[in-house]
């Protein structure tokens, strides 16, 4: 069943791109970002198990650093206040 | 063991059609942002806690542990900075004007 | 002993065992060779980091050790309300009736950790996403409004997880 769950993953992170592409501001596309980074993320951890590869959980737990970091560095990029966290 | 584990993917599975459905026909960028947090929080959480019960006791779920923990803490946050990002760029949040029928909200978007 | 120098080395323990307790948990074995490595990086990254992970002007050590039972309690809570709560907002996408305002409130809690605790767990609960924080005072957006009187709203959103939080940090 966990195939099943790929397929599904796989196709719910092309629907979601969507919001990606035809977001009308910044922020809706940054919604539709996050939406697909943790899609991503669970996509990876059930790849991970059922294939029973270990090295793949190392890939998901620095994917989510890198989604997180991302995010934050695309705000403070957009925003264009510079020197206050 | 088994079964429980296809109840939670198949939890995660509607809660992941209901939050795509949300993100793709809410009106702005606030309510959207519940729809999305409703998605990738519950349904990702429900993954993680079928991928637990099948990978069983071994290395496998210190790593999951982990993953699931950061997620925890990193997801809530992204959020709250996409929704403070927002605010500051001075996008005004929708509000519902008199309603004329009940089924308009869905024509929305 | 200085009292700064006390206050030092409980932060750089603090840092140390919480580096040391993801190590062991990623890694998931008990060789020898692998604690040490653990330990030893875990020795370095703290003795670099322990006065970010830790501010020098915070209050005490009670303020970043969690009483323990009472945090699971809280977890369990904050997964079982985020099911509830999942369900409702499902309800609302297939209905399409919202009514979402931004409402105002301050909270009670003392420490920074438990604000961002609690600011965290509004925003995990779907149907409520925390907009901004500043000092005590939270603007939260609500997608089903019911009241936008500030103290009701306060009593709904925040309910049992300040009174919760309140025992499980100071």
């Amino acid at each position: 069943m966990l195939v099943y769950a790929m397929y599904f993953l796989v196709i719910s992170i092309l629907v979601s791109m969507a919001r990606v592409v035809i977001g009308p501001t910044v922020a809706d596309r940054m919604v539709g970002l996050n939406l697909v980074t943790a899609q991503t993320l669970a996509l990876l951890v059930v790849i991970s198990v059922s294939k029973e590869r270990l090295i793949l959980l190392d890939v998901a737990l620095v994917y989510d650093i890198f989604g997180f970091v991302g995010i934050l560095v695309m705000t403070r990029y957009f925003s264009g206040r510079r020197g206050e966290l | 063991m088994n079964v429980a584990a296809l109840v939670f993917l198949v939890l995660g599975a509607v809660f992941n059609i209901m939050g795509n459905l949300g993100v793709l026909i809410f009106p702005d960028v606030y309510t959207r942002l519940q729809a999305s947090s409703t998605c990738s929080t519950t349904s990702v959480l429900s993954f993680f806690i079928g991928c637990m019960l099948i990978a069983g006791w071994g290395p496998m779920t210190g790593r999951l542990l982990v993953i699931t923990i950061f997620f925890f803490i990193t997801n809530p946050i992204a959020a709250h900075i996409i929704a403070r990002f927002a605010r500051q760029t001075g996008i005004v949040p929708w509000r519902q004007s008199f309603r004329k029928d009940p089924e308009s909200g869905e024509q929305d978007g | 002993m200085d009292v700064r120098t006390r206050w030092a080395a409980v932060r750089f323990t603090i840092t140390f065992l919480s580096l040391l307790g993801g190590w062991l948990l990623f890694t998931w074995s008990l060789d020898v060779g692998s604690v040490l490595a653990g330990i030893a990086s875990s020795l370095l990254v703290s003795a670099l980091t322990y006065s970010f992970f830790i501010d020098e002007t915070e209050a005490g050590r009670r303020a970043h050790l969690p009483r323990v039972h009472v945090f699971l309690l809280f977890v369990c809570l904050l997964v079982f309300n985020m099911y509830v709560a999942s369900f409702r907002v499902l309800w609302k996408i297939v209905k399409g009736d919202i009514n979402p305002r931004v409402v105002h409130f301050r909270t009670r809690l003392k420490t920074d950790i438990a604000r961002v605790a609690l600011t965290s767990s509004i925003t995990l609960t779907p149907g409520t996403i925390t907009l901004d924080l500043t000092e005590d005072h939270l603007i939260v957006h609500w997608l089903d409004a019911q009241t936008t009187h500030s103290r009701y709203a306060g009593e709904l959103i925040k309910g049992m997880y300040e009174k919760l939080l309140k025992r499980v940090w100071l």
